[in-house]
């Protein structure tokens, strides 16, 4: 049985392997005043890497410490960051440094200070700006890069570091402040809820048996945070500033941490930490409101930008009438999808939410539930009450529904859309799927005729779900897209959306414009739910007249007049409106693939985003900022020394390989924002303040994450011997050139994407090897009854 | 005692014929599925319309991949999910169709369908088969194995491009592994094999 002896052989490596991960080797030795290589997949806010030569990881280098300035001005925050590093060496380097931000903002300004030298960041296209970069670190000059790799990720390359010299890196960009509740509020993020987290495992077995050590939390020692010079005593101290000016008589507090207040004149407010520097151990939140019980209902600013108007107009609902009339009954239907593709975790994830909304229904509303796969069924003839016998019973049913067969979408939504409510309420279609469907138009079509009075809300099940689809679906049918990636996040993204759908306050809203009407984001309007303020951005030269807002509150009108004319002036609006009108172009990819094509459509996007990010000035995806000194001030020699140009490639990299053209970018992005991660997780201390703020959810998250990092380091320490296993035992390797083994760090990037590579692996030989190892067993035990006898 | 005993082996064996059945079938059904795949496929050139191979299937062909070295030929479904690549390997739906100036990336099982790629060497050829009949040829130019977090693989290009992925180690037992297989080629710009074939 030549073939049972090799499963053996097989069997035996693989145990070592179990053994070989379990135990894990210490890291190599550490270049004296720098901090442990970092190797995690996760990113702290504001920690600056470097790699020295002849280093093949990056290491942190000691912050010294942050400085932050937010100036409030109506809702518009400009935040200014400037944080400073040590370079402790007596090396020339070069650094990354990577920053979260809130998916909102708009980046423009980047400045650098190097040693006595302050850089000014450029905006240009991306390719270019690297370009520029990359021949300004050539050629011995102080060079800066500002980088968007996602909405909220930005990554910043600084060439030029002198030895024993400091580095402020000075970022600017502003957002909308979010209004909610009659509050204002705001928030900096110091330190970053990490967005990486591994797949879930397949269900049944599991990988290669490291995932049960690896929920746990990791020794102290691997979480020590960056080390920072012994004279420092907190670790990178934050000063803050913040000015509101807010136009009227407003009460502040943070919940966060503690802070003196000082009104200088009626409506403006200063404020900084009481205790001057606080570590960056936690989020700093402000929360602000009127001090008068009626907060102003209108608010308009505007900006005069290279010769156009851009305005940002707020408008509150009249809560008191408009609340109480909207108290209207729901009618909920929740369709799910239970088709062969939902099949395992996402069928999982899918009925996990599913019962935590059917939970959620008051016994003011109804509901039905359809199912659907080839058939489309549904529990009940028609809506019923949501007694709890009622939701009992559609609990039963979500428990014993199982995922085969086809995708029948449109028959589903035939039957959750054509059965319109008569009555008074409010009609919700909640629709969870994975969007893996083959007729998208025609479904898009049969969204925009029959959504009527209807409301439809994609939720997105897995870890890659048909999001074009699901997106586009939630815009036609006046809804939103949720994205459910992780069973963890059912609850916590099901709590969000269901608190808004229980509290619809207008709905169709519309402007009627005198004259042409401009352009306006966002576009159309979604429906605005209880204490939510409705804003919309537009751009307009000669508006002087007055706008007429048209909505529905239940099955009554509500319009509001608004004159263009009183209005306050405000700087940010025409960079806001550009990154709303940049959303709003990346959002069109579907709309254009029929007409110019996959490629076409993808040419075309990145044609608009450049240019509206160079008409605004903004960093976006297709343009970055880059900052160049004038002349050369890094010694010829050393440049030589330090900046063996192309870094060092990762192990396994081949030069001259087929991903070298789109790698060539790559690579540097390896160098670069690859190993960017940073400080890891200092348990104790979340988890103090998650009593705090009760953000259990966040730890949870945290956990997540350090076993994905701790997974991530475990394969890295281990990836050599598994080559050489590979090498040894497979007799392919030796007809093929060994295949090359990457770095398994993630780029920023990737995190961002929070994705993984397909599983493509099937359990036949595992059964074929039990099964042969059963009927061994059976054999043994009939011959020892023959012997026996 | 005896007839205890005796139970035990026959519940035992009947076990082991189960499970090696269950093993047997996986890869059987991969293959019996090409079967109707390819009358799919066909019909779906002829229709330009996603056809079901089976009336219950949640499943449909988007493109034909052939290794003509390898002298594989596989028709290519839509989605990469479980089911779909029970059938055959997956075309992911964030990617590029076939023949674009863009990535294309396919998945596969590393023990059925894409069993092949480990035989695959720089330089071999790959072909697709568009949905209007055209024949997009690639030659492959990178082998790697990477972590399945590093999702590079994955992002767009500028260039016709055609990524297959799949798990690694090939003839690892169990599973859910974390490694996979990338094999990357290039598509050959202007070239159509229907026209320009070496006489």
């Amino acid at each position: 049985m030549p073939s049972i002896y090799r499963y053996r052989s097989i069997g035996v490596d693989f145990l070592l392997l179990l053994m070989i991960l379990a135990i894990r080797p210490a890291f190599g030795a550490t270049a004296a005043p720098l901090g442990d290589p970092v190797n995690a997949v996760e990113a702290k806010a504001g920690t600056l890497l470097v790699r020295a030569q002849d280093d093949r990881v990056l290491r942190p280098v000691p912050m010294l410490g942050t400085e932050v300035d937010i100036q409030v001005t109506g809702v518009v925050a400009r935040t200014v960051v400037t944080q400073y590093f040590h370079n402790p060496t007596d090396l020339w380097l070069e650094g990354v440094y990577v920053f979260p931000l809130p998916e909102n903002a708009a980046v423009d300004t980047l400045e650098v200070r190097i040693g006595d030298r302050i850089i000014v960041g450029e905006i240009k296209e991306r390719a270019e700006a690297k370009k520029i970069y990359e021949k300004a670190k050539a050629q011995g000059k102080k060079a800066a890069l500002l980088e968007q790799e996602r909405p909220n990720i930005f990554t910043t390359s600084v060439a030029g570091i002198p030895p024993e010299g400091m580095i402020g890196v000075r970022i600017e960009y502003q957002r909308e402040l979010l209004f909610r509740d009659g509050v204002f509020s705001l928030r900096f993020p110091m330190v970053v809820a990490p967005r990486y987290v591994p797949g879930d495992k397949a269900i049944g077995i599991s990988g290669h048996g490291f995932s049960p050590d690896t929920n746990q939390v990791p020794d102290g020692s691997r979480i020590t945070p960056v080390v920072a010079p012994s004279h420092q005593k907190p670790i990178n101290p934050v000063k803050l500033t913040a000015t509101i000016n807010a136009g009227m008589a407003i009460s502040v507090q943070s919940p966060s941490h503690v802070i003196g207040i000082n009104e200088s004149q009626a409506g403006i407010v200063e404020i900084a930490f009481a205790d001057g520097a606080v570590p960056a151990d936690r989020d700093f939140v402000l929360n602000w409101r009127p001090v008068m019980q009626k907060a102003p209902q209108i608010a308009l600013f505007t900006e005069h930008f290279e010769g156009e108007d851009y305005r940002l107009l707020m408008v509150m609902p009249p809560q008191a009438d408009v609340v109480a009339e909207s108290r209207l009954d729901r009618e909920v239907i929740f369709v799910l999808d239970r088709s062969g593709s939902m099949a395992g975790t996402s069928f999982e994830q899918a009925r996990a939410a599913l019962t935590m909304a059917l939970k959620r229904l008051s016994p003011r509303d109804s509901f039905n539930l359809i199912a659907f796969s080839s058939v489309s069924r549904q529990l009940f003839v028609r809506p019923m009450p949501a007694t709890s016998a009622n939701i009992e019973k559609a609990i039963e049913g979500v428990s014993a529904l199982t995922a085969e067969g086809g995708t029948e979408m449109l028959a589903a939504l035939k039957l959750a859309l054509d059965d319109q409510a008569r009555g008074e309420k409010v009609r919700q279609v909640v629709f969870i799927t994975d969007g893996s469907v083959g007729n998208e138009d025609a479904l898009f079509e049969f969204i925009k005729q029959h959504i009527g009075a209807s409301r439809l809300f994609t939720i997105g099940i897995g870890s890659a779900p048909n999001g074009h689809f699901m997106k586009r679906a939630a815009i036609l049918g006046k809804g939103t897209f949720t994205h459910i990636g992780k069973h963890y996040q059912v609850n916590q993204e099901m709590a969000e959306l269901f608190k808004r759908l229980e509290s619809p306050v207008l709905t169709d809203i519309r402007f009627d414009w005198t004259g042409e009407s401009p352009e306006s984001y966002p576009a159309p309007i979604p429906d605005l739910y209880a204490g939510e303020p409705l804003v919309v951005l537009f751009k307009a030269k000669d508006l002087d007249k007055e706008i007429v807002i048209n909505a529905s509150v239940g099955s009554k009108k509500w319009n509001q007049r608004v004159s263009l004319k009183d209005s306050l002036t405000q700087a940010g609006i025409a960079r806001l409106y550009a990154r709303r009108k940049i959303d709003a172009i990346e959002l069109s990819f579907n709309e254009l693939v029929p007409t110019l094509h996959w490629q076409g459509a993808r040419r075309k996007i990145k044609e608009e985003v450049t240019k509206t990010g160079l008409q605004y000035q903004l960093v976006t995806k297709h343009t970055s900022l880059v900052a160049v000194e004038k002349e050369s001030s890094v010694p010829f020699e050393e440049k030589l020394k330090t900046w063996s140009v192309p870094i060092n490639l990762p192990e396994g990299w081949q030069h001259g390989s087929a991903w070298e053209q789109p790698a060539q970018e790559l690579i540097v992005e390896d160098a670069t924002v690859m190993m960017a991660p940073l400080a890891k997780v200092k348990y104790e201390r979340v988890s103090a303040f998650a009593e705090l703020y009760d953000l259990r959810y966040d730890l949870r998250k945290e956990a997540k994450v350090v076993r994905g990092e701790r997974e991530v380091q475990l394969i890295a320490e281990n990836q050599a011997i598994h080559k050489r296993k590979a090498e040894k035992a497979r007799p392919y390797a030796k007809k093929n050139p060994l295949p090359q083994t990457d770095s398994p760090t993630p780029s920023a990037m990737q995190i961002a994407m929070a994705q993984i590579l397909p599983r493509t692996a099937t359990p036949a030989q595992l059964f074929m090897i039990i099964g042969a190892l059963l009927l061994l067993t059976a054999l043994l035990l009939r011959r020892r009854l023959f012997s026996r006898w | 005692m005896v007839a205890r005993r005796s139970l035990i082996a026959g519940g035992l064996a009947l076990a082991g014929v189960l499970s090696v059945a269950h093993g047997a079938w996986i890869p059987a059904k991969a293959a019996l599925a090409q079967v109707l795949l390819d009358r799919a496929w066909r019909e779906t050139q002829r229709t330009r319309a996603p056809t079901k191979p089976w009336p219950w299937a949640d499943v449909w062909p988007v493109t034909k991949l052939t290794a003509p070295v390898q002298k594989k030929s596989m028709v290519v479904l839509a989605g990469a999910n479980g089911e779909a690549l029970a059938f055959g390997p997956g075309h992911l739906r964030t990617s590029a169709p076939a023949g674009v100036s863009d990535n294309s990336v396919l998945a596969g099982h590393r023990d059925t369908h894409f069993e092949f790629l480990k035989n695959l060497k720089l330089g071999d050829s790959l072909t697709l088969e568009a949905i209007d009949g055209g024949v997009h040829e690639y030659k492959v130019t990178d082998l790697r194995v990477v972590h399945e977090t590093d999702t590079r693989a994955l992002l767009p290009t500028e260039t016709a491009t055609l990524t297959l992925i799949t798990c690694y180690p090939f003839d690892a037992i169990v599973p859910g592994g974390p490694l996979r297989y990338v094999v990357r080629a290039q598509g050959i710009t202007g070239h159509n094999p229907f026209l320009d074939k070496k006489t």
